[in-house]
């Protein structure tokens, strides 16, 4: 593949610039073949190595390049070839007709497969959302998913959620996404009938993407713990899906499962999604700045995240000084940054969480100290301050956050002593729980060792072997090369 | 005009009135009356059929369930209350994007509905309904007003919920006060057993907002009842 990028990067006449395309169709052709073989063996491993090659080509995939693919795969004059031919521009009539007419000679005209129809939607739904073209791609994929519903095939269903996941993302690239949600309520049921797993899992995340997006927590929530659930099948899915399950449980106020599910969530994404992984930063940041942890500085410093990150270090910092005038300050001054992250609300939240530490670093630093030093320390800015940091300082006694006590009286707090902590059963507590949490890790590592299906079944033979070698060989050059333009 | 229309119309206005005289009897048998009537019309949710009379019927839909809502504040029954903001949120979220004007009591349902949930001490659903307000809900002073209780609530600077009483944006925010009053002082409670080695009976009078030492012995009365039967 390496000969045709430089072919390209030739200041090129018009002939190596279809001479170039050509070998683009080519691959486009061995994908083909591969994805019949596919469906005549009912492999469906064939098939996601097709997709995984196309996404490959992704970048190179040109109208007229798909149009002479069309030729290809579907007999031109066909009803599935006219419909899905009408979403193409007609762009470079001549040199069209000049591939047209060496494919329709090579290749007789065969009866196509569903699979390679489906496979044609999604790679022209592909070129034309790379091409910003937005309301095609709507109509397209429209047609798509209302030819999707007519077939019930296993192997079709890897190429059918790569199509949901477009379409929705053409009706979400347009605004539209409110329409579309009565129609993935009913694909989801469909694929459930169906036991189509893969298509459950992307279907699923796509209504929890339509929910949130228009800040519907508490229905997206009454649909996720009632939808089965089942082993993960793709990695990425199940990432998207601990972000979102992230964002509904920091909304309801259950931070610690929270914090699980988007640290998860951004140690599991592959390196390449970074946009991705910033946002379950961000989220993660302010989850753990609720729960009273500070996190730490080289969470801000990772690579490629240092700008996004900026808002949120200044945020920590002022949560852990304490200081309100300087939250406020923060919070004002990166306001869009936030309302455009959607996390407006909870830096809000944060405000309580502010005092808090104030308070406690208060309580530490002094044995005695009347209340009203400590409101003005705080600056608490209401009516009547001595009164106000009174209770807040009472609450903070009640919930456990300082150990001290109020003298009314005489309008002071008094700190206790801090006594020796090993001699309490503190340490052994806290051991316990890090050995639980390492041999629960050391659990699902076991667990997660997954044999292929239908392994103990057939013996390989050598060609079957042969294949399945060089299957790995790619897997692993692909993993290494990074390159991997999974959605 | 259609019939059917007439007639929840004419029905509508003997319910206000009812509601104006304060008979409550009446105002409930009129409104479960409307309530049957109501299911007769298609353009309501969740069918929300295109019908001709539509905008009308849902206008009238909605003034009858918010009339309901304010209702039941009046009778102090919060499940009625749940019921009836329940069927009246489409009316606000659905309906309103498409046709309907906006209504005037629109803010001052929503205020009550997060104040009853800060009351109940459903704070994870009363967070959810927050982030399904826009912006310019936010700046409303209904709104607002419960935000601000939330957040006082939360810090733990109950003088400044009790004080806020004074400063209801409507009168219907009474009851939810009230309740609330008493919640807080629980937690005052709760807190200053905690926090004081010792507190003279006036300060704690002062604190918890009695008007006689006798009302506060009686409180402490009932909040050892428990203990005292434990120790039984």
């Amino acid at each position: 593949m390496t000969e045709d990028v430089e072919m390209k990067e030739l200041p090129a006449p018009s002939n190596s610039a279809t001479s170039s395309s050509p070998s683009t169709l080519n691959h486009l052709k061995e994908i083909a073949s591969l994805i019949e073989t596919g469906a005549y063996a009912r492999e469906v491993r064939r098939i996601v190595r097709a997709v995984r090659l196309t996404m490959a080509l992704r970048r190179k995939l040109k109208a007229q390049v798909l149009c002479a693919f069309l030729n290809f795969a579907l007999s031109p004059g066909s009803e599935p070839h006219n419909r899905l031919a009408a979403h193409l521009p007609k762009e470079d009539e001549h040199e069209m007709e000049f591939d047209t007419a060496t494919s329709v000679s090579q290749s007789p005209v065969k009866h196509p497969l569903p699979e390679l129809e489906i496979y044609c939607y999604l790679l022209v739904l592909i070129y034309l959302i790379d091409q910003k073209k937005y309301s095609e791609a709507k109509a397209c994929s429209s047609a798509s998913v209302a030819r999707l519903k007519n077939l019930n095939r296993r192997t079709v269903d890897v190429l059918a959620s790569r199509l949901y996941f477009y379409y929705s993302l053409s009706y979400e690239l347009t605004g539209d996404l409110a329409e579309i949600r009565g129609n993935l309520l009913a694909l989801h049921r469909i694929a459930t009938l169906r036991h189509d797993e893969l298509g459950q899992e992307t279907l699923l995340n796509l209504l929890l993407r339509n929910y949130l997006h228009y800040n519907l927590y508490d229905q997206a929530e009454k649909l996720r713990s009632k939808a089965p659930r089942f082993e993960a099948h793709s990695n990425q899915q199940f990432c998207r899906y601990l972000f979102y399950l992230g964002k509904i449980r920091t909304i309801q106020l259950e931070y610690t499962d929270a914090k699980e599910s988007l640290l998860q969530a951004a140690r599991k994404a592959p390196v390449a999604a970074l946009g991705f992984r910033v946002q379950c930063n961000k989220w993660a940041i302010i989850v753990r700045l609720l729960l009273g942890e500070i996190p730490e500085r080289t969470v801000f410093m990772q690579k490629g995240m240092e700008n996004a990150l900026r808002p949120y270090f200044e945020l920590t910092n002022a949560v852990r000084i304490g200081d309100l005038e300087l939250f406020k300050s923060v919070a004002e001054k990166f306001s869009t940054t936030f309302s455009s992250d959607r996390t407006h609300n909870l830096i809000v939240r944060l405000r309580h969480n502010v005092i808090r530490t104030g308070l406690r670093n208060i309580s530490i630093s002094y044995s005695r100290i009347s209340l009203a030093d400590v409101a003005k320390k705080l600056r608490l800015d209401t009516a009547n301050p001595v009164a106000d940091a009174e209770s807040i300082v009472a609450k903070a006694i009640r919930d456990g956050a300082i150990d001290a006590t109020i003298d009314h009286a005489n309008g002071w707090m008094v700190s206790k002593e801090t006594g020796d902590i090993y001699s309490t059963n503190e340490p052994q507590i806290a051991f316990n729980s890090r050995i639980a949490f390492c041999l629960n890790m050391h659990n699902d590592a076991v667990r997660a060792l997954r044999f292929p299906p239908n392994s103990h079944k057939e013996k390989e033979s050598a060609e079957k072997r042969r294949e399945r070698q060089q299957q790995e060989q790619e897997l692993a050059k692909h993993i290494a090369e990074e390159d991997d333009d999974e959605f | 005009m259609d019939p059917k229309l007439a007639e929840v119309s004419q029905l509508f206005e003997r319910f206000k009135a009812a509601c104006a005289r304060e008979d409550v009897d009446t105002c409930c048998n009129v409104l479960s009356k409307l309530k049957v009537l109501l299911t007769g019309f298609s353009s309501l949710p969740p069918l929300f059929e295109d019908t001709p009379n539509a905008i009308h019927e849902l206008t009238l839909a909605r003034d009858i369930y918010e009339h309901a809502v304010l209702l039941s504040v009046k009778i102090g029954d919060q499940d009625a209350f749940e019921r009836d903001f329940f069927q009246l949120k489409p009316y606000y979220t659905d309906a309103s994007s498409s046709r309907l004007p906006p209504s005037s009591q629109e803010y001052m349902i929503l205020g009550l509905n997060l104040l009853r949930l800060l009351v109940q001490n459903r704070i994870a659903e009363f967070h959810t309904e927050l982030e399904l307000l826009s912006s310019t809900a936010l700046e409303n002073p209904c709104i607002k007003h419960a935000v601000e209780l939330e957040q006082s609530f939360m810090e733990g600077a109950y003088n400044r919920v009790l004080s806020a009483k004074q400063t209801v944006p409507c009168k219907t925010y009474d009851y939810f006060m009230d309740l609330l009053a008493k919640t807080v002082r629980d937690e005052i409670a709760g807190c200053s057993e905690k926090a004081y080695g010792y507190l003279s009976v006036s300060d704690a009078r002062q604190m918890l907002l009695f008007s006689s030492d006798n009302e506060l012995l009686q409180y402490i009365k009932e909040l050892l009842l428990p203990v005292l039967y434990e120790s039984l």
